[in-house]
């Protein structure tokens, strides 16, 4: 029997008095592409941050290709192969792109407690972030800082920082969020060209790039699953019109 | 390693190698060798505000401790100067390491509160512990012990001596800017999240950068006992730690030459004009808030991004 990628179990979550997530479960298959929809605050962040590790859940359990990391802190599960984008920017906009990505890059390949000797002259590094750049189209922006960058460009470099680091599972909170047209195809072909070894679980508000991307959907709302299935099954249920989609 | 910095440092030794030959007496080389001990302990506060992101009103501590740890090694055990030196900086780093523990519980406001706290309680011991520190009177030390067979009981022995271990710290941090670490800890400053995220030890990279600063401390902290030869509670003060943080501010945090023209001016403010302005606390304060409102980087980033905007 093949072990899910990633299987969610029972997890909740309250603040408080409000319940962020629910009794939700999920199992993501290796190499599927998942994609996590509800409205605003059905608690699809919140889910990304449990499994992410930035809050433990108050019950339930979180596992990665069968091994739990529940209690983990956020490192060994990117060490185990997780890895995230943010649907708010998190870059480090001072510095270049090449190295926003060989700071990820020092995250799993270790050699971040060196003291000696200069980061730049670390060419094995930098090759290696040139690659994860190239892979996003943006070779040719490697040297430039990120404040001097397009949003485009910085959807992009968040994309390449995540691919830089080999993950196995990804999770991709909003990848098209405030992209333009133009924009929006480019990161698209992107998501398409990652490959199936590595299983996907998108947010994603834009339900025409989303729905052909994904092979499963989940619809979640006040941080309970509605609904789980196919993308025909998912489209063609009532509750997603009810909950989702709206009227 | 390209010209500009060759250069940059060539510079850097001829300022201090002039420094004897351009001042007129040994008491200004004596203010000139306190300015540079300021200097290495801004440096280090500098690891924790420029780099770090974590600003500390209880860095004081690391200066304070060692201080008295040669002072009371040297008079009362009778140390030779030598091991007194080595413990007193264990002493103040393995501090720091505790320290450190406990005040990364927490961030921003809550860090600068547990630093104040953790440096008020030093600061009560020290005054009240009589018996060890010797209260308000404190511990004098008979003489400038002799390091190493380098006889330092001259203005300018002892000058060249904190220049030297000037030099040393300035091109270790240099080094420990440029490299990995330095980066991984600059991430931790800005994007903390981000960098557990990337699979970084936030923790752990800032408790290594609180010990690094600790031990620079510690080693301002000997040089500070044997240049005054005294060591009392106001080493370990409030007030010492807030300047050592003025000198920071004002100088630029973040960048290397920050905290030293920053200690410079403070130091020159403290024992010079002071010496011809009453209200000298009055134009200190006035210096600060006209450099920060000119030039809220400060002084060296300030005029560095002048320089640029003229020649571009």
């Amino acid at each position: 029997m093949t072990v899910p990628a990633l299987q969610i179990t029972g997890l909740a979550k309250r603040f408080g008095g409000l319940a962020a997530t629910r009794d939700v479960s999920i199992s993501v298959m290796p190499g599927e592409r998942r994609l996590l929809i509800g409205p605003n605050g059905a608690g699809k962040t919140t889910l990304f941050n449990q499994i992410a590790g930035d809050f433990f859940p108050d019950a339930g359990s979180v596992k990665l290709f069968g091994e739990d990391m529940t209690r983990l802190p956020t490192r060994t599960r990117v060490k185990m192969g997780l890895g995230r984008t943010y649907q708010v920017l998190t870059l480090f906009p001072r510095d270049t792109l090449r190295h926003n990505v060989v700071l990820a890059l020092l995250g799993t390949l270790g050699g971040g407690w060196s003291a000696l000797g200069a980061l730049t002259r670390r060419r094995d590094l930098a090759e290696r972030a040139d690659a994860a750049l190239a892979q996003v189209g943006l070779a040719d922006a490697a040297g430039r800082r990120v404040s001097d960058t397009s949003y485009g460009e910085r959807r992009r470099l968040e994309l390449a920082m995540a691919l830089a680091q080999n993950p196995r599972v990804l999770l991709l909170d909003e990848p098209l969020a405030g992209l333009s047209a133009a924009e929006r195809e480019t990161v698209r072909v992107l998501l398409e060209e990652i490959p199936r070894d590595v299983t996907i679980i998108l947010i994603e508000h834009d339900m025409d790039v989303a729905l052909a991307f994904a092979d499963r959907i989940t619809l979640l709302n006040f941080g309970q699953v509605v609904l789980e299935g196919t993308r025909a099954e998912v489209i063609a249920d009532p509750r997603t019109r009810e909950v989702y989609l709206g009227g | 390693m390209n010209m500009r910095v060759i250069g940059g440092w060539l510079l850097v030794v001829l300022a201090l190698a002039a420094v004897p030959v351009a001042l007129p007496s040994a008491f200004y080389l004596g203010i000139a060798t306190h300015a540079l001990i300021f200097a290495i302990f801004a440096l280090s506060l500098n690891i924790l505000i420029g780099h770090a992101g974590m600003s500390s009103l209880g860095h004081a501590v690391y200066l304070g401790v060692p201080a008295y740890a040669v002072a009371w090694l040297t008079v009362q055990a009778g140390w030779q100067p030598v091991p007194t030196v080595i413990v007193a900086l264990l002493m103040g780093t393995a501090l720091s390491a505790l320290f450190g523990i406990l005040a990364l519980r927490a961030s921003g406001l809550g860090f600068l509160m547990i630093t104040l706290a953790l440096g008020q309680v030093m600061w009560g011991a020290a005054y009240r512990w009589v018996g060890l520190t010797g209260g308000d009177n404190g511990i004098r030390l008979p003489a400038r012990p002799a390091l190493l067979g380098f006889d330092l009981s001259s203005a300018l022995s002892f000058y060249v001596l904190v220049s030297i271990v000037l030099l040393i710290a300035l091109c270790s941090l240099w080094q420990f800017d440029r490299s990995a670490f330095g980066a991984c800890l600059r991430g931790t400053r800005d994007q903390p999240r981000r960098m557990s995220m990337l699979g970084h030890n936030v923790w752990l990279i800032r408790w290594a950068a609180f010990i690094t600063a600790g031990f620079w401390g510690s080693v301002a902290g000997v040089l500070y006992c044997f240049d005054y030869q005294f060591v009392s509670p106001q080493a370990l003060s409030l007030p010492q730690s807030a300047e050592a943080l003025l000198m920071v501010v004002l100088g630029g945090a973040g960048t290397l030459a920050g905290p030293v023209v920053g200690a410079i001016i403070i130091t020159v403010i403290k024992t010079v004009v002071s010496s011809y302005v009453d209200r000298w606390y009055s134009l200190l304060g006035l210096t600060f808030i006209v450099v920060v409102s000119v030039m809220p980087r400060g002084l060296v980033p300030g005029i560095a991004s002048w320089l640029r905007g003229k020649r571009a």
